[in-house]
């Protein structure tokens, strides 16, 4: 019976297909350090997550983001936990990024036929300090504000373009509800659009060309 | 590189895919224990750590300093000490935006940059002294721009010395030094017996710079902490602070309670008549939000200045949502007090105990005397924030608070009997206090036998003072 299931599904999805091309595929060995790439995506995936909860009760304007996010924590039933690890896997995931770069870096997986991986894996990097960028500003405390205000400051420092760059993070020359509205659609839908797409070409490349091998003398 | 290198390259892959494991189920195994780990820590910091309570965004205090999040934080401190510089440090967009940008392409364009076809770490030292270096100077930037900030110019010219030293300058010279190297001595990173000098120069200015960074540790150990903002985050904690904060901006005009009618004892609105704030009348009809502004924008017709910080006031808009809350749960009869939010003022004396300043009158005071009794109000220059300024200020403070005696005058004016003045008989130099109500008869005992027995500062200098051995106090119901 369960066969039959089986094959009728495999028939139309291709189920052996993917096990064989995703799944059965060969590696080099393998140790601790090549988990990383893998808990990126998962910390990700988790972000979107919880992410997704927050956004029901969350409310992107300057007069009710902080009590709604007052809200989350005493209100609504485990809404601490989502927050707290949300805000904790912010930090876990800058961090583990940044190793899963450096790893690359000190193996030189990055060199042929790997280019592009590295390459798609830098914007991946810089998505993700922007996704951390503008999620700070939302919960419209002391700290974000202000914060925002030097961050946003520092990029009008651009030369000839720094008071457009200004005004277009901020939507105007000092941080309102413009400047909350829009870094929560960065941090919604913009950045993890993104990533989303470039984690989709990463990973295809990883597929494509396996992972690398650790070096030895030989390379 | 050309295809014959490519082609060796891709056939050593295979010979190592040939030894190698299979993504399912050896490598993927690993993934999901790390990937589960990480959700048991994030949990684990969600619960025992959680999420540090931050006071709501306020524009017009400017006095906060601002900070980002930590992981730019090495990027700030690189800003701060680049302004140190000389002529180029007041060139902001340099270290803004320059030297970020080159960072950022020289990371991005790395495989196009490293066109050599070697892996192996003996074939690359130059690149990975140079990333060691920039990664450890990352590292301690961020470590020197989480230490508190020093606390006078010279300790703060000293200690953005040494920072500049240690994250700036030696990081730059050994870089540069590495840089120089391999651009006209390539040949130290290639020949085996004087690799050693790369990795030499590396690992000195590395512990250089590790050293500095303790030194300004050490020094910024001695620094004065900086004051810990308590942000109140629970409904009783609002409530409290709330309280707290009602004592001080409010009660002088309105009276502990709210239930002022006329204000008595303030300067320029004597007489002045006012609704009482715990009223039907007031809370039934004025919204939250409407009482928030009334608060910061003050009712200039009625004599009431403005409190928010934005328009002159002290209060920050956290703070007079505390205010507007325990105004609420305390009198709004719709509102249900938490049972928590009802503790005394201070413990109930059991018979023959002294209070204490710290347990008792401190708390009497911070209630009911604050208000008016501290810089910058109408009060014959008598303070009394703290145990020093209880007895030692006031332009009556030689009669003011005398040990044993019961005429000393606090007791008199918190007793209906105001101290005329010796020269005018019929003119009131202190009038009652409070100006406006009576404190209540436990409080005023709780002062008697503080002054009658020698005004002890602690719980353990008051316990000595005790006569009868006291029986555990027990907190009123």
């Amino acid at each position: 019976m369960w066969k039959k299931v089986f094959d009728w599904l495999d028939e139309r999805l291709g189920l052996n297909d993917i096990y064989k091309n995703l799944l059965d595929r060969p590696e080099p060995k393998g140790n601790w350090w090549n988990t990383l790439g893998s808990a990126s995506l998962f910390l990700f995936i988790l972000q979107g997550v919880t992410g997704i909860f927050l956004t029901v009760y969350y409310t992107p304007s300057p007069d009710h983001a902080y009590d709604s996010i007052q809200y989350i924590m005493e209100g609504v039933a485990y809404g601490w936990l989502i927050r707290g690890i949300h805000h904790w896997g912010a930090s876990l995931m800058v961090i583990i990024v940044f190793i899963h770069l450096l790893r690359v870096f000190v193996t030189a997986s990055y060199k042929y036929p790997r280019e592009m991986t590295w390459l798609i894996g830098v914007g991946l990097l810089l998505a993700t300090l922007g996704m951390g960028f503008t999620g700070y500003l939302l919960p419209w405390n002391q700290r974000a504000y202000w914060a925002t205000t030097v961050g946003t400051q520092i990029a009008g420092a651009v030369p000839f373009m720094g008071d457009f760059i200004l005004k277009a993070l901020r939507g105007g020359p000092d941080l309102s509800a413009l400047t909350l509205q829009r870094f929560f659609a960065a941090h919604i839908w913009i950045l993890p659009a993104a990533l989303t797409g470039l984690v989709g070409v990463h990973l295809y490349l990883i597929i494509k060309h396996g992972e690398s091998h650790f070096p030895t003398r030989e390379d | 590189m050309n295809d014959e290198t490519k082609q060796k390259i891709n056939e050593r892959y295979q010979k190592e895919l040939g030894r190698g494991e299979f993504f399912w189920p050896d490598s993927i195994f690993k993934d999901l224990i790390v990937s589960l780990g990480i959700f048991i820590v994030l949990v684990l910091l969600a619960t025992f750590i959680g999420v540090a309570p931050e006071a709501k965004a306020d524009p017009a205090d400017t006095s906060y300093l601002p900070r980002p999040e930590w992981y730019f934080l090495f990027l700030f401190k690189f800003l701060t000490l680049y302004g140190q510089i000389p002529v180029i440090g007041r060139i902001e967009w340099l270290a803004a935006v320059l030297i970020p940008g080159i960072g950022i392409a020289l990371l991005t364009f790395l495989p196009l940059l490293d066109k050599s076809p070697y892996r192996h770490y003996s074939r690359r030292i130059f690149a990975l002294v140079f990333m060691a270096v920039v990664v450890l100077d990352i590292i301690l930037l961020t470590v020197m721009a989480s230490l508190p900030a020093a606390p006078n110019a010279q300790e703060l010219e000293i200690s953005t010395r040494l920072q500049a030293t240690g994250g700036l300058w030696i990081p730059l010279a050994v870089l540069a030094l590495l840089a120089a190297l391999f651009i006209f001595r390539r040949d130290v990173y290639r020949e085996s017996t004087r690799r050693s000098l790369p990795i030499w120069i590396t690992v000195a200015g590395s512990l250089a710079m590790v050293a500095m960074t303790v030194v300004v540790s050490a020094r910024a150990a001695a620094y004065p902490k900086p004051e810990e903002v308590e942000v109140a985050s629970t409904l009783v904690d609002q409530i409290f602070a709330g309280q707290d904060l009602y004592s001080v901006q409010c009660v002088e005009c309105h009276g502990d309670d709210g239930s002022v009618a006329v204000i008595e004892g303030v300067e320029g609105l004597e007489g002045e008549e006012i609704t009482p704030i715990n009223s039907r009348d007031v809370l039934y009809t004025i919204t939250d939000s409407a009482m928030y502004e009334v608060i910061a924008y003050g009712r200039p017709n009625a004599g009431m200045t403005p409190f928010g910080k934005t328009y002159g006031g002290e209060l920050s808009k956290s703070e007079i949502d505390y205010i507007v809350i325990f105004m609420r749960y305390m009198w709004d009869d719709r509102f249900e007090l938490p049972p928590e939010a009802l503790k005394p003022l201070f413990p109930r004396l059991a018979d023959g105990e002294v209070p204490s300043y710290d347990v008792h009158i401190a708390p009497i005071v911070k209630r009911y005397c604050i208000s008016c009794h501290r810089e910058g109000k109408e009060n014959n220059n008598y303070l009394m924030t703290s145990y020093e300024e209880v007895l030692t200020t006031g332009d009556n403070v030689e009669n003011n608070i005398i040990a044993g005696d019961e005429n000393s005058y606090l007791l008199q004016v918190i007793q209906d009997t105001p101290i005329m003045d010796p020269e005018k008989p019929d003119e009131e130099m202190i009038g009652v206090m409070p100006p406006s109500g009576h404190l209540k008869p436990d409080a005023i005992e709780a002062f008697i036998r503080w002054v009658m027995n020698g005004m002890p500062e602690t719980a353990e200098d008051a316990a000595e003072l005790s006569v009868v051995p006291t029986p555990e106090t027990t907190p009123a119901p």
